[in-house]
C-alpha cells in the first residue's frame, strides 16, 4: 500500500497543565473522507490543527504528503501550500472582495501572476456558486455564501488534502445543505478530506470512515453505519443519540 | 424634541426649514434667539476690526497706534520674518518653492492612487531630496543655507512632514514588536514605548539636541535639526504605535489563523491584512494625532528653531510693530488652520469612502 496522506504517531498535546491530545494515533490514506465527531472539548479542533501545524505538539509525530509538520517552519509551509483549511466562522478578509480574497494567497503563498490567480479565483467561485458576488465584499454576503467563498479560496490553491473544522456549524439550518452539498461533491472527487462535523447524514453519505474522540483520544472508529448499528462504547452511544436528536 | 408645527407635511422652503430646525419649542426659539444675537453681534466685531475699520496699507507711521481696527500693515512689513524666519532675504524664493514642494508632496501623497509600498516611498524620498537641495543650497549659484537659518513655514513644514514620515514605519515596527510572539521582544518594546510616553515631548526633544552632542561620538550626532526630528518621530511612534496596535486587535484572530493555513507569509499577513483594517479603524485617532503633531511642532522653538510661531513672535518682538501682536497671532492662527482644517476635512472624506468599502 502506498504512503498515507496523514500519518499521525503517538501525539500528546498539552494546553498549560491540561491534556488535550493524549496519545493519538491516525493513518488517512491517499483520498479517503474521513468524518471526526465527539463531544465539546474533545480534541477534535486541537487534532486537526496539528496537521497544518496551527499548533505545536509535545511529542510523537505528524507526517503530512511526506513532510514532517513540527517546530520546522519551513516544512510547515510547505505543507501549509498543500493543505487547505476552512474554519467554522469562515475567516474572510474582510476588507477586500470575494475575488481578491481568492486572487491575493495566491499570489502571496505561490507566487502566481495576478492574470492567472483572476482567472483560477473565478472557475472556483463558480464552481461554490458564487462567482456573481466576486465583486462584493464578505459582510455583504450570507453565511452561506461566505463559507462557499473561504472554500473556493483555499480550493485555489490546488490543495492535496483538505481540513474542514465544523463548517456548517455557526450557519443557519437553511444554509447548511448549500455548503453540505459542496463538500460532498468535492468529496466524490479524489480529494483527501479531513472534516469535523456533528452533520451525520454528511458523514452516512461520503464519509469513508468516521472516528470518535473524547477526552484527548480516538475512543472508536468505523464506517458511519457502524457508528449508529454497533457502538462498542457507551459514549459513542450516548454521542450518536446526541446528535441524531 | 416635540413638534409644534401645524402642518408637517409640507416643510419644504426657507421659512419651514427654519421654524423645525430653530423654533419648533419656546425653549428652542428662545435658545434659538438668544445665540442668534450673540453671533450677530460677534461677527459685526470681528468684520468691524479685521475689515472695516481695519488699515491695510500704512500712511504714516503712528497710524496704527490710535486706531480701533486690525493693522494689517503689520503683515505686509513683517509677513516675510513670520513665513521665512531666519532664512536669508535674497534667498527666501527658495523657502517659497520649497514649501510648495512639501506641500505638493503632502496632497499626492493623500491621493489613493500613491498608496502603494513602492510609490509612497518614493514620492517622499524624492520630495524631501528636492526640499532639502533648495533649502540647503550650496551648488549652482544658490549659496549653501544651513539648516540652523530655516524658519517659518517651511521649517513647520518639514518638521512635521518628516516626523509622519519617519513616525509612522517606526510605529507600525513599534507596534508589531509589541505583539511579538517572543516575550522579550514584546516585553522591551513595551517598555520602551511607555517610558517614551511618559516623558514631556520638550524634555525628549532637549535631550536629542543638547545633550546627544555631549555624549555621542560626532560621527553618530547628526546635525542638530536631523537630531530633533528623529527624536520628535519616535515620540509620535510610540503614541501612534499604541493606536496601531489596537487597531490590529480589533481585526479577529481568525483572519490570522486563516492567512497562515493559506500560506501566506508573516510580511504579507501584516502588509496585506492587518495594517489596512489596522489603520481603516483607527483613522480617526491617527488623523488626531497628526493634527497634534502639527500644532506641536511650534515646541522646537525652545531647542533654537525659528519655525512659524516663533517667527511671528519675533516679528512683534521689535518695539515697532509690538502692539500688532493680535494681528500677528490671528494670521498665524489662520495659517495653522488651514492645514489642521485641511487635514481634518480629509479624514473625514477618507472615512466616508472606506465607509463605501473601498480598502
Ligand atoms: N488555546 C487554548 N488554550 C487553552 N486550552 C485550550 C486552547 N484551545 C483548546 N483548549 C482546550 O483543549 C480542549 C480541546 O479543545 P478543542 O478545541 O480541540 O475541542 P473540540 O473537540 O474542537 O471542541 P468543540 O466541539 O467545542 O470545538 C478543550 O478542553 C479546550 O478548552
Ligand atoms: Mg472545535
Amino acid at each position: 500500500m502506498a504512503d498515507p496522506a496523514i500519518h499521525i504517531q503517538s501525539v500528546d498535546k498539552y494546553y498549560g497543565d491540561y491534556h488535550a491530545l493524549r496519545d493519538v494515533s491516525l493513518d488517512v490514506p491517499d483520498g479517503q473522507t474521513l468524518v471526526i465527531c465527539g463531544p465539546s472539548g474533545s480534541g477534535k479542533s486541537t487534532l486537526i490543527r496539528c496537521i497544518n501545524g496551527l499548533e505545536t505538539y509535545a511529542s510523537g509525530s505528524v507526517e503530512v504528503l511526506g513532510l514532517a509538520v513540527g517546530d520546522d517552519r519551513h516544512l510547515c509551509n510547505l505543507v501549509r501550500k498543500q493543505v487547505g483549511m476552512v474554519f467554522q466562522h469562515f475567516n474572510l478578509f474582510p476588507h477586500l472582495t470575494i475575488l481578491e480574497n481568492c486572487v491575493l494567497p495566491q499570489i502571496r503563498a505561490i507566487g502566481k501572476d495576478r492574470t492567472a490567480a483572476t482567472e483560477e479565483a473565478r472557475t472556483q467561485l463558480a464552481r461554490m456558486q458564487v462567482d456573481i458576488h466576486a465583486e462584493k465584499y464578505p459582510d455583504q454576503l450570507s453565511g452561506g455564501q461566505q463559507q462557499r467563498v473561504a472554500l473556493a479560496r483555499a480550493l485555489c490553491l490546488k490543495p492535496k488534502i483538505m481540513l474542514f473544522d465544523e463548517p456548517t456549524s455557526a450557519l443557519d439550518p437553511e444554509m447548511i445543505s448549500e455548503v453540505l452539498d459542496v463538500m460532498q461533491a468535492l468529496a466524490r472527487e479524489d480529494m483527501t478530506i479531513i472534516c469535523v462535523t456533528h452533520e451525520m447524514g454528511f458523514a452516512r453519505a461520503v464519509a469513508d470512515r468516521v472516528i470518535l474522540m473524547a477526552e484527548g483520544r480516538i475512543v472508536e472508529e468505523g464506517t458511519a453505519e457502524q457508528m449508529f448499528t454497533a457502538p462498542t462504547h457507551q459514549i459513542t452511544r450516548d454521542f450518536m443519540k446526541a446528535v441524531q436528536r | 424634541m416635540s413638534l409644534t408645527l401645524s402642518n408637517p407635511d409640507n416643510p419644504t422652503g426657507f421659512v419651514a426649514a427654519l421654524r423645525k430646525h430653530f423654533f419648533a419649542t419656546k425653549l428652542d426659539a428662545v435658545i434659538s434667539l438668544v445665540f442668534g444675537a450673540l453671533i450677530i453681534w460677534f461677527v459685526m466685531g470681528v468684520v468691524d476690526w479685521a475689515i472695516l475699520d481695519a488699515i491695510f496699507r500704512l500712511e504714516n507711521r503712528d497710524q496704527c497706534t490710535y486706531e480701533a481696527g486690525a493693522c494689517w500693515a503689520v503683515i505686509e512689513s513683517r509677513g516675510r520674518l513670520i513665513m521665512f524666519g531666519l532664512y536669508p532675504y535674497a534667498e527666501q524664493w527658495r523657502s517659497t518653492l520649497a514649501c510648495f514642494v512639501i506641500i505638493a508632496t503632502m496632497v499626492l501623497s493623500c491621493v489613493p492612487l500613491f498608496w502603494s509600498v513602492r510609490r509612497l516611498p518614493a514620492l517622499w524620498v524624492g520630495g524631501f531630496t528636492v526640499f532639502v537641495l533648495l533649502m540647503r543650497g550650496g551648488f549652482w549659484n544658490m549659496p549653501l543655507v544651513t539648516s540652523e537659518q530655516w524658519g517659518g513655514l517651511a521649517l513647520t513644514l518639514f518638521i512635521f512632514s518628516a516626523v509622519f514620515v519617519i513616525g509612522m514605519p517606526l510605529a507600525v515596527l513599534f507596534a508589531l514588536a509589541r505583539r511579538s510572539d517572543l516575550p522579550v521582544i514584546a516585553k522591551s518594546f513595551g517598555l520602551i514605548i511607555d517610558f517614551v510616553r511618559s516623558l514631556p515631548l520638550l524634555t525628549i526633544l532637549f535631550a536629542a539636541a543638547v545633550v546627544v552632542p555631549l555624549i555621542a561620538p560626532e560621527a553618530l550626532q547628526g546635525n542638530k535639526l536631523m537630531r530633533v526630528v528623529v527624536a520628535f518621530a519616535v515620540f509620535f511612534a510610540a503614541y501612534q504605535a499604541e493606536i496601531i496596535r489596537a487597531g490590529m486587535q480589533s481585526t479577529s484572530a481568525g483572519q490570522e489563523e486563516a492567512a497562515i493555513a493559506l500560506g501566506m507569509p508573516y510580511w504579507s499577513l501584516v502588509v496585506d491584512i492587518l495594517l489596512p483594517q489596522a489603520f481603516r479603524n483607527t483613522l480617526p485617532s491617527t488623523i488626531n494625532q497628526a493634527v497634534i503633531t502639527f500644532k506641536e511642532t511650534s515646541i522646537v522653538t525652545f531647542v533654537g528653531f525659528f519655525e512659524l510661531m516663533a517667527s511671528g513672535n519675533a516679528a512683534i518682538g521689535t518695539g515697532e510693530w509690538g502692539n500688532q501682536y493680535v494681528e500677528v497671532y490671528v494670521f498665524l492662527a489662520f495659517i495653522y488652520f488651514i492645514f489642521v482644517f485641511g487635514l481634518s476635512r480629509y479624514g473625514a472624506w477618507l472615512e466616508t469612502r472606506m465607509r463605501l468599502g473601498h480598502g
